[in-house]
């Protein structure tokens, strides 16, 4: 278990008179404004100005990488007393809410006594560090012995190097006090570790006597280390260099960008724009590290840091595909104004994704990484570079199940394209998990549904059964449902009644189709099934199966276990044929000897084929059994063997019968 | 996961077995041939997508045979070996791993099975030298997963295994976190080494077997590579899971929604026939399998039409996605990539938890006919590339802004409305940075251009331009 202490980080701003001091900093801003009066002086920043800036774009790098759980408070201290500018709150954490509270700031006061001490916006932070932030409250209700780290980065200036030595026991002690309040309250969390980083600022061109320390223990809560800077763009380096050290951060430099001149919109130059992510995207580049040195080179953003360099691949199409992505990692550019950034993150934010590729100085190129944005989000995603351990993998249509050739793979699609999903508005009133009713949903619409076209009559005729089938699946039925319902099964009585062929290309069905009457039979049965199985669903579902049932039975036969007696009985008498025949009957199942001896009584004449027809067997009648009929009900029964099976598996105690009763719920 | 086979081909592995009840002479090396078959023999029968590499070790290494799913390639290389001089394992183990790490990355887990014969080696090279003042690892050192098994063709009885067991422990301790160390239980025989590699294979090489259900509709499959257990620590929490036998659809999504999410690993889904439960290919099961529909097959091939995923939970709060996927234009098979654990895994998803049915919005997500997508879930905040934020650490960035909004005012009063936003984007700015001494900078720039104005100007440029002096030069004392 980790607990960072970059989950906290507190930014003590001094807001003495000391930082309304100039930095030194001078701006031209009229210079490129193309004016012909006299020009204006350049303006100068104040100190204050240049720890403001540097803060906010630490705070910009890490809202834009980590934009939850990782938090920053920032805290401005003067002579009095200290001020809380953001707090841990979800709400807070924003660069907009911070450019709210300190515009609300006055500048430090000029007429302040200027010595004084930074101990005010310390002892805040220690304050603020105690304070449970809502991922932290959120964890407490698991883990009572949360660990409570975080970090403290403060800006201030010191005239000499004892008073930092006082202030570092002061703050220890301010911890240990803090602790001893915390124990007692429930609402506070007791400090387990503080890093506290010091950064003494001074006025360009103006060095300090005040030198680096690096980190030293000052107590089991507390670490503290000193680092001296300089006001101006040296300042905001600094922050940024740290946070790239607190986050794990790495830098990631894009070449070979094309972008249109301003000037001279024809031609178009390379630019290079660098940008920050999680250290996680190199790791791969770093733990293989074969070609390393050849892309690491120093940061071209003026950060004593080193960046990987890698080649702008320009995008072929917007393509839809799949990439092999091992990781996506949320970026910022290190100069997130400038006009190269810029171009390249709106191409991004614009849908358009882009390859980087490797360039390595034997002349070989690997793409390795993937910029692109979803939601908003720029991301850099970790390509495969490796060899993969499922190359030349085995066709689905080798494996088992793969040579079946009528599977329903469009009514699946729809099926699927009815089953997609879509984030909940807001799922916290709730009582049952979205994904829960998603899972719920799809067993409703899977109750009855035959994988295979010869295995189903009733969705090969969907377009006459409308709307029932997909009615039928919903949680409840509407009145006006139950009455399309209704149509729907008065509709395939009404086409019964005509005596007109049921609606199914022959095709369909695997071998010889049977009889009209028997399709008729088959198809009411198949409903029945489709609709018994929705039955317990409301009580209109139930209503629905009554009508089913009462409307089959005027139609065709009563119920399905009488008719199961009519077929025992008949069969028994005629079976008057020669042994051969036996044998033939034996390997069949009941519906298949019943489609035969339903065919030897009636037609005796294969009907295949002519299925569409009806007058053509009848006129063909009172021929004899031919061999060639023979063949193909022989050919028939084992062709729809698996129908039989299929509609007998709500019994069967085979193995089969798994598929259709409620699964088990597993041990987890 | 990748197989490498390193075989000791030191002089001491061809000492001869002690003779057991008139049973033919043997020496170490042929019985690790006898097991190394045994092994390629279970792997053919269960594993046959497994690559295995060969290197042979003595006081150098060989690579005899590079990563490979062709078996009789290492049988073959077997039958033709050397003897070399004396027993270095730690170079063995360093080259087997970069030759994993070489062909796979440090993503895919690989797995170095070791026959040696319990002697580790004398003087420089040796084990025990190697291993001397390595007692602190480091992360880089482990961060690769690999394991280790170390095969040892010796007697259990044998006095060298006091020596060398407790080096072989540090030695796999040092470089993984998995492995074991193998020894037969009774005296030396080509039935005890058989029987030794049963163990092992049983306890690594087994496919993993699971059932996927979509509803009603259910396959038994095969997850080529077995999925690995997650072990991470992560922010706050420990994560220890495997995934769990039932994998569960819970819905489907358009591939361009999706639009590649990373992934920790991927794994070949492979239906199993609920026959005969097993994968192998024998001819008389050939023909009913075939025939018997299978729902990975349909699933598969409507994922594919439809350019579709499936969403698939694999355990408590895991999941991952099912797909079609090609290796070449011609064969296509389902696929598995299983997601870092959680229900936000993939943050342009949302929290997968809250996905609900499509029956569940009074409004289609997908449009009435699929003309919209609800994906991808917007975080709340825009990114600062995304909202036109000021940083003014660089000149260029202060006189960039600068210059727009003078821009404008040159243009007033028809372009009024852009001029105060880019005014009101500088003012606000100015005033969060206490950047005052900038306001009354321009004051004195807009006073400038007020004065320059062209006499035949909109007399509403200079009405609008003193307003904006006014309020700038009180920015700083309001």
């Amino acid at each position: 278990m980790v607990y960072p202490h970059s989950h906290k980080t507190v930014l003590v701003l001094d807001h003495t008179a000391v930082f309304s001091r100039p930095s030194q900093q001078m701006v031209d801003f009229d210079a490129v404004t193309k004016s012909r009066g006299i020009p204006l002086q350049p303006v100068g920043k104040s100190l204050w100005t240049c720890n403001v800036e540097a803060c906010m774009e630490f705070s910009r790098i890490i809202y834009d990488i980590f934009p939850t759980d990782r938090l920053i408070s920032l805290i401005a201290s003067n002579v009095h007393e200290a001020e809380c500018l953001t707090g841990w709150k979800t709400q807070e954490q924003s660069l907009q809410h911070q450019m709210t509270a300190l515009g609300s700031l006055p500048p430090p006061d000029i007429k302040e006594p200027a010595d004084t001490s930074i101990m005010h916006g310390l002892t805040k932070a220690i304050k603020m560090l105690c304070e449970a932030t809502p991922k932290q409250e959120e964890l407490l209700k698991t883990q009572p012995d949360l660990k409570n780290k975080g970090r403290i980065i403060c800006l201030t200036s010191f005239k000499s190097l004892d008073r930092i030595k006082v202030l570092e026991d002061a703050t220890d002690l301010a911890i240990r006090s803090h602790n001893q309040l915390a124990s007692s309250k429930p609402n506070l969390l007791p400090i387990e570790h503080c890093d506290l980083i010091l950064l003494h600022v001074d006025p360009i061109n103006q060095h300090g006597n005040i030198t680096a320390r690096s980190a030293v223990k000052i107590s089991p809560q507390l670490q503290s280390e000193l680092q001296p800077t300089l006001s101006g763009p040296h300042i905001a380096h600094k922050l940024v260099e740290l946070a790239i050290q607190h986050f794990d951060l790495a830098s990631t430099t894009i070449t070979g960008i094309p972008m249109k001149e301003e000037q001279n919109a024809s031609s178009s130059a390379n630019y290079d724009v660098e940008l920050l992510h999680s250290m996680e995207a190199h790791t791969e580049l770093f733990k293989t590290g074969g070609h390393l040195d050849e892309i690491v080179i120093p940061s071209k953003e003026g950060l004593r840091i080193q960046t990987i360099c890698l080649k702008w691949c320009t995008p072929k199409s917007i393509s839809s595909e799949l990439q092999q992505c091992h990781g996506a990692y949320r970026i910022t550019p290190v100069d997130v104004n400038s006009r190269p950034s810029s171009c390249l993150t709106n191409f991004l934010l614009n849908g358009r994704a882009v390859m980087l590729e490797q360039q390595r100085k034997s002349g070989s190129k690997v793409i390795s990484h993937m910029l692109s944005c979803h939601g908003g989000e720029i991301y850099i995603h970790v390509l495969g570079m490796f060899r993969s351990i499922l190359e030349d993998p085995p066709s689905i249509s080798e494996g088992c199940g793969g040579r079946v050739t009528d599977y329903r793979i469009k009514d699946f699609g729809e099926l699927m394209k009815e089953s997609r999903l879509a984030p909940a508005a807001d799922a916290s009133h709730l009582e049952e998990l979205p994904i829960e009713r998603a899972k719920g949903q799809l067993e409703r619409m899977t109750r009855h549904w035959p994988m295979v076209i010869g295995d189903t009559i009733i969705f090969n005729m969907l377009s006459h059964l409308d709307p029932l089938p997909s009615l039928i699946v919903n949680e409840s039925l509407s009145e006006d449902d139950v009455k399309d319902c209704r149509r729907a099964i008065l509709y395939l009585v009404d086409l019964e009644s005509r005596n007109e062929n049921l609606p199914i290309p022959n095709s369909g069905t695997r071998g010889k189709g049977p009889k009209r009457e028997e399709q008729y039979r088959q198809m009411w049965r198949e409903c029945e099934k489709l609709v018994r199985c929705h039955a317990n669903n409301s009580p209109q579902h139930a209503e629905v199966l009554e009508c089913l049932l009462h409307c089959k039975g005027s139609t065709g036969p009563p119920s399905p276990k009488s008719e199961v007696k009519t077929e025992n009985g008949s069969k028994d008498e005629e079976n008057t044929y020669d042994q051969s025949m036996k044998t033939l009957e034996r390997q069949m199942t009941e519906r298949e000897k019943k489609d035969f001896n339903t065919i030897k009584k009636e037609t005796d004449s294969p009907p295949v084929k002519k299925i569409k027809s009806e007058v053509i067997p009848r006129a063909s009648a009172g021929s004899p059994e031919s061999v060639l009929s023979i063949w193909m009900n022989k050919m028939a029964a084992k062709c729809s063997k698996r129908h039989a099976e299929f509609s007998g598996r709500i019994d069967s105690k085979g193995s089969k019968a798994e598929l259709y009763k409620n699964p088990k719920p597993e041990p987890m | 996961m990748p197989i490498v086979i390193v075989l000791d081909v030191s002089l001491s592995m061809s000492r001869p077995v002690p003779v057991v009840d008139g049973t033919p002479e043997f020496t170490r090396r042929q019985l690790a041939i006898v097991a190394i078959n045994t092994l390629l023999d279970h792997l053919e029968r269960h594993c046959r997508l497994e690559f295995v590499s060969f290197i042979i070790f003595s006081s150098l290494w060989e690579n005899k045979v590079s990563f490979t799913r062709d078996y009789d390639s290492i049988r073959s290389a077997l039958n033709d070996l050397q003897e070399f001089s004396k027993t270095c394992l730690s170079s063995a183990v360093a080259a087997a791993k970069s030759s994993l790490l070489e062909e796979f990355g440090i993503r895919t887990p690989g797995q170095v099975i070791i026959f040696t014969d319990g002697n580790v080696g004398v003087g420089s090279g040796s084990l025990k030298d190697d291993l001397q003042g390595l007692d602190m690892v480091t992360e880089s050192q482990r961060d690769f997963p690999c394991k280790i098994q170390i095969v040892c063709i010796s007697p259990p009885k044998d006095p060298a295994l006091e020596v060398s067991l407790p080096l072989y422990r540090k030695l796999i301790a040092l470089s993984t976190d998995h492995g074991d160390v193998y020894l037969p239980d009774s005296v030396l025989s080509v039935s005890s080494v058989k029987l030794l590699m049963e163990t092992l294979n049983v306890a690594h090489f087994n496919p993993f077997e699971a059932k996927l259900h979509c509803g009603h509709l259910s396959s038994s499959v095969n997850l080529h590579p077995a999925p690995e257990i997650y072990d991470k620590d992560h922010d706050f929490q420990h994560i220890k899971k495997g995934v769990s036998s039932k994998l569960n659809i819970c819905g489907f999504l358009d591939i361009s929604d999706i639009a590649s999410p990373p992934f920790i690993s991927k794994h070949l889904v492979l239906p199993v026939s609920s026959k005969s439960g097993l994968t192998d290919h024998s001819s008389d099961q050939e023909d009913s399998k075939d025939d018997e529909p299978a729902f990975t097959v349909l699933l598969h091939g409507s994922l594919k039409v439809e350019a579709m995923i499936a969403l698939v939970e694999i355990s408590e709060d895991w999941y991952g996605m099912m797909f079609s996927w090609a290796d070449s234009k011609k064969k296509s098979n389902l696929m598995l990539s299983i997601f870092e654990p959680g229900a936000k895994a993939i943050p342009w998803l949302g929290n997968m938890q809250h996905l609900a049915p499509m029956q569940d919005f009074t409004t289609p997500p997908y449009g009435e006919d699929s003309n919209k997508s609800p994906f991808p879930v917007r975080p709340s905040e825009r990114r600062s590339y995304a909202q036109n934020c000021v940083v003014w650490i660089k000149h260029s960035g202060l006189q960039a802004d600068i210059q727009k909004m003078l821009r404008n005012a040159r243009k007033l009063p028809e372009k009024q409305p852009h001029f105060y936003k880019e005014l009101n984007r500088v003012r606000r700015a100015a005033l969060s940075f206490g950047f005052y001494e900038l306001l009354e900078s321009a004051a004195q720039l807009l006073e400038r251009e007020c004065t320059q104005l062209p006499g035949n100007a909109h007399p509403d440029a200079a009405f609008q331009l003193t307003h904006a002096i006014t309020e700038c030069s009180q920015g700083g004392n309001s």
